[in-house]
């Protein structure tokens, strides 16, 4: 027994101290589910280039992201959602625009996945907060004309994200906008504090999302669009959303182009702006800045001039933008302009 | 007498852990405590509050965001609850293992399914968790829960939605599986430790060999197993990953009936934990703190009741 | 006067077939996990899994089990000395009413559930102290939560050191200190160890209060005290089963079937210490 500690002991030193010899600079980036597809294909292959840097990608969601880059625990936090003014106060993060995402609204009702269902904000905010129960509830029969005999007398089972998260920011965002009664109860956050809704299901992350969604006939949930090939795979319908000019888009890249088209001129020099129900006949109304939240006092000399090696790398045409990126998760790059205040976020970076 | 001293510097260590972990809870979270009051214990809502708001909310001194409430009452029932029925479940079918092992198994099996049992008791709560999400809840939510809410639903808390099979109802089952071992094993002492005498002079008097158990074992046991029940209904009451994977996640709402989501503490401590560090003012992640303090005074309790009465058993004989 | 007596015996028939099925059924559950765990992980092993690390939801689980044996390593390491050292104060210098103190703490520390250990480590180390994710938070987590079962088998094992043995020990001359090297502590080494092993099957195991201590690392774990956050087996079947990935889930119930050996093996080897020890107690007696 003794002597097989003693091996086991040896072994396991004898691996660590080897990994110890080829130590380098150690960056842990943390938060958005939404954002953790396309940081995963940045950081493999940013990676097979430098060595001399290693970043550790994890999927927390946003608020995780947010608060422990704080914290100072990650030096990038993952983020779908800006920072709000009380946060900011208490700690001055940079909030830089990595790329532009969207969100779909997904639900699986059997035989009615390859339907794409018209919904509003009013009528989402009516499912979450319990005021619209079953799927051939008036309301929604009103916005779908064509199927209103096949939505089926069952109960809808809405699902939220338990973790802080920024996809919650922005679809809490979309239902703020279009519905009073929200705006004056939930509000907007990354976590906010749900409705009372009997059959109400939370679930951790985007994955989570689609899991949970899959798993359980007549759920209806918010997912990321970076999902849509796990959402496809998993037979889930999606819905065609309300814009403020009133017609009813899908997320694609010409409808989230538009959106965000309308709202780059808006953009402050911080660059914390809701991109959310933007004007436009042919705009998508859930769409937003995937952030990363930095510290821009880094103490350490080494993890400061990895940190903005990477992140110019990012917000390179000729590196994390480059389009074979962006499109395999359905993302948008960053228009010059945008690219231009976030490089100038980054060379504040101390 | 050097190593007296070391040894005592090694007893001091475990004194101070206790004491320090305690004071440092009560330190911390004495701002929650008094921003939340009774609130934390009755109030249902959770709600860190407008993150992107002005102005503040103020209770006794404390400011919090702008409409800040930390009721904890959905996860203490919550926790109760689970807790409760999954007693429901393992009792009966802990003393059934048990006196079946002393008094039904023969000698050669009694090493092997002793044996199981530890092993059930060392399984990690996540592969539970894992065996919960993929088998037991597609079991309940299409199987179980649909039968049960369609067929007996006149029952209070049996009827109304099925749900999704995450909820009260798998929590509750993945609970009594992972304490029945615990069980088990402790009135499987118990009772091994009563003299042989008492059988067989019940036996001898013409009783069947059910008689002799129920009307002359089981009385001179009962602190034991109270005992035993109450160590099973502590680990219950804090089993932290397993209960988060199939329990719903359920927030803002109580249970309406044996199938809906529900939380418990420590279930919402792993789950709300990063949220409620992105609150500005602090005083989220200091409720949590209150509620993981509620929780460890609530196991604190009935541990020690646990082992007053697994002590007074020891004594008895 | 006769059907009574059948009735009862019948009865008695009855609830025993009740008890024997409710031991069956345990078993039957036990088997369906089993089961599960076994067929589902023995298909997604294959040998790239214990020499790549996980690179984002794919990859192999190297840094994962090298990232648990430091972490269950260190973490017996620290409890050892402490948790042995406070039994060996406690049965053989303490006075008594300290005696009862320290076993009410230990008490405390058994009531103490483990996501609590793992919140008060996060706030005071990773946080105010400013450690970060760390080898050392998650050690002290783990060490923590084996602490109550070290030190109560080593208290029982020390306290059922025969007197006579001691007393024969002194009698003969030897010094305390030699009694206590020669013949308490070689008595009550298996039953200590006993309880060493079923504290390390618990820290295998243990999630939630590594989640906010060791964190989570995609890379081969470093020695580094602090600032290095560590990866370990529990997380990847906590996280990964939720991913909507096939490679993801693999790794998860690779993961776990991992988890299940080193249970099976720390639980076999627990076991066959009490044998020994128990087998030695009769020779002696």
């Amino acid at each position: 027994m003794r002597k097989f500690t003693a091996v086991a002991l040896a072994a396991v030193f004898a691996l660590g101290s080897l990994a110890a010899a080829r130590a380098a600079t150690p960056i842990l980036e943390t938060g958005s589910s939404l954002l953790y597809p396309l940081m995963n294909l940045w950081v493999a292959s940013y990676q097979a280039k430098n060595h001399t840097v290693q970043i550790t990608t994890q999927s927390t969601g946003s608020g995780t992201g947010i608060s422990q880059a704080i914290a100072g625990v990650a030096q990038i936090g993952a983020s779908d959602a800006y920072m709000g003014d009380p946060q900011m106060r208490g700690h001055r993060m940079l909030n830089i625009p990595l790329a532009i995402s969207a969100q779909q609204i997904n639900y699986n009702i059997p035989g009615l996945n390859n339907v794409h269902l018209h919904l509003s904000g009013p009528v989402l905010a009516g499912i979450y907060m319990g005021r619209i129960k079953y799927w051939n509830d008036p309301q929604i029969k009103a916005l779908n004309r064509p199927y209103a005999g096949r939505l089926p007398h069952r109960t809808i089972i809405p699902i939220h994200r338990t973790d802080g998260s920024g996809d919650t920011f922005i679809f809490s965002q979309y239902l703020s906008f279009t519905t009073p009664m929200w705006s004056h109860g939930p509000g907007y956050g990354t976590s906010i504090s749900w409705p009372s809704v009997s059959t109400a299901v939370g679930a951790n992350g985007n994955p989570g999302m689609v899991q949970a969604c899959k798993a359980t006939p007549y759920s209806i949930a918010y997912i990321g669009v970076s999902f849509i090939n796990e959402t496809n795979k998993a037979g889930l319908g999606y819905g065609l959303l309300k814009n403020r000019a009133g017609r009813f888009v899908a997320p694609t890249a010409s409808t989230i182009g538009s959106a965000a088209a309308a709202m780059y001129p808006k953009t402050p020099r911080d660059e914390r702006i809701s991109l959310v129900f933007a004007p436009g006949a042919n705009s998508y109304p859930i769409i937003n800045y995937e952030y990363a939240i930095v510290n821009p006092h880094q103490k350490n000399a080494e993890t400061r001039e990895a940190l903005v090696k990477f992140l110019s790398w990012v917000l390179d045409h000729n590196g994390g933008q480059e389009m074979h990126f962006l499109n395999a998760v359905h993302f948008l790059p960053l228009p010059a302009s945008i690219a231009k205040l976030s490089r100038e976020q980054v060379a504040q970076i101390h | 007498m050097l190593a007296g001293v070391l040894t005592s510097v090694a007893a001091g260590i475990c004194l101070l852990l206790v004491v320090l972990m305690l004071v440092f809870l009560l330190w911390y979270t004495w701002p929650a405590i008094r921003y939340n009051g009774l609130s934390i214990l009755n109030d249902m809502t959770w709600n860190i509050g407008n993150q992107y708001g002005t102005g503040s909310s103020v209770h006794n001194g404390v400011a919090a965001e702008p409409g800040a409430e930390f009721g904890g009452l959905v996860f203490l029932v919550g926790t109760l609850l689970s807790a409760l029925l999954a007693m429901v479940f393992a009792v009966p079918l802990a003393l059934g293992v048990a006196l079946t092992i002393v008094y039904r198994l023969p000698e050669r099996l009694r090493l092997p399914v002793n044996a199981l049992i530890e092993l059930m008791a060392g399984i990690p709560s996540v592969v539970y968790g894992l065996w919960g999400t993929i088998v037991l809840v597609p079991w309940v939510g299409n199987r179980v829960a649909p039968f049960v809410t369609h067929h007996f639903g006149f029952i209070p808390f049996l009827g109304g939605d099925a749900g999704s099979g995450n909820g009260l109802f798998a929590a509750a089952i993945v609970l009594a599986i992972m304490v029945m071992p615990i069980m088990v094993a402790t009135v499987r002492d118990v009772l091994l430790a009563q003299p042989k005498s008492i059988f067989e002079a019940s036996m001898a008097l013409g009783s069947t060999s059910w008689q002799a158990v129920t009307h002359a074992v089981l009385p001179s046991v009962r602190t034991g197993i109270v005992g035993a029940i109450l160590v099973a209904f502590g680990r219950a009451l804090g089993e932290t990953m397993a209960v988060l994977m199939v329990a719903g996640n359920a927030i803002n709402i109580l249970p309406h009936n044996i199938f809906s989501p529900i939380n418990t503490i420590a279930a919402v401590v792993v789950s709300q934990l990063e949220s409620a560090v992105s609150d500005a003012s602090g005083v989220a992640q200091r409720s949590l703190a209150e509620l993981a303090l509620v929780l460890f005074v609530i196991s604190l309790t009935v541990n020690t009741v646990a082992r007053v009465a697994i002590r007074g058993q020891d004594r008895s004989h | 006067m006769v059907s009574r007596v059948t009735r009862n015996v019948a009865i008695s028939r009855l609830w025993w077939v009740l008890c024997i099925s409710s031991l069956v059924g345990a078993l039957l559950v036990l088997l369906s996990l089993f089961g599960f765990v076994f067929v589902r992980g023995v298909a997604a092993i294959r040998p790239e899994i214990f020499f790549t690390v996980t690179q984002g939801i794919a990859g192999g689980l190297a840094n994962a089990i090298v990232g648990t044996l430091l972490l269950v390593t260190l973490a017996i390491v620290l409890v050892v000395p402490v948790g042995i050292g406070a039994a060996v104060w406690v049965t053989q210098f303490a006075p008594d009413r300290l005696r009862i103190v320290v076993r009410l703490s230990i008490d405390v520390l058994f009531g103490v559930p483990s996501i609590v250990v793992g919140y008060f480590l996060y706030v005071a180390l990773v946080e105010t102290a400013g450690w970060g994710f760390s080898l050392v938070a998650g050690s002290l987590a783990l060490a923590i939560i084996m602490l109550p079962y070290v030190y109560r088998a080593a208290d029982l094992a020390f306290s059922a050191v025969p007197r006579d043995l001691v007393e024969a020990s002194v009698a003969l001359g030897a010094r305390p200190l030699t009694t206590f090297v020669r013949v308490a502590f070689p008595w009550a080494l298996p039953g200590t160890l006993t309880g060493l092993l079923i504290g390390v099957g618990i820290a295998v195991g243990e999630t939630a209060p590594l989640i906010y201590t060791a964190g989570w690392s995609n890379y081969m774990p470093t020695l580094a005290p602090t600032h290095s956050p560590v990866g370990y087996l529990t997380y990847v079947v906590w996280t990964f089963i939720n991913e909507p990935f096939k490679q993801s889930h693999q790794l998860a119930y690779a993961a776990a079937f991992l988890l299940m050996i080193a249970i099976f093996v720390t639980n076999f080897v627990a076991r066959a210490g009490v044998e020994y020890w128990a087998s030695r107690t009769r020779s002696h007696s």
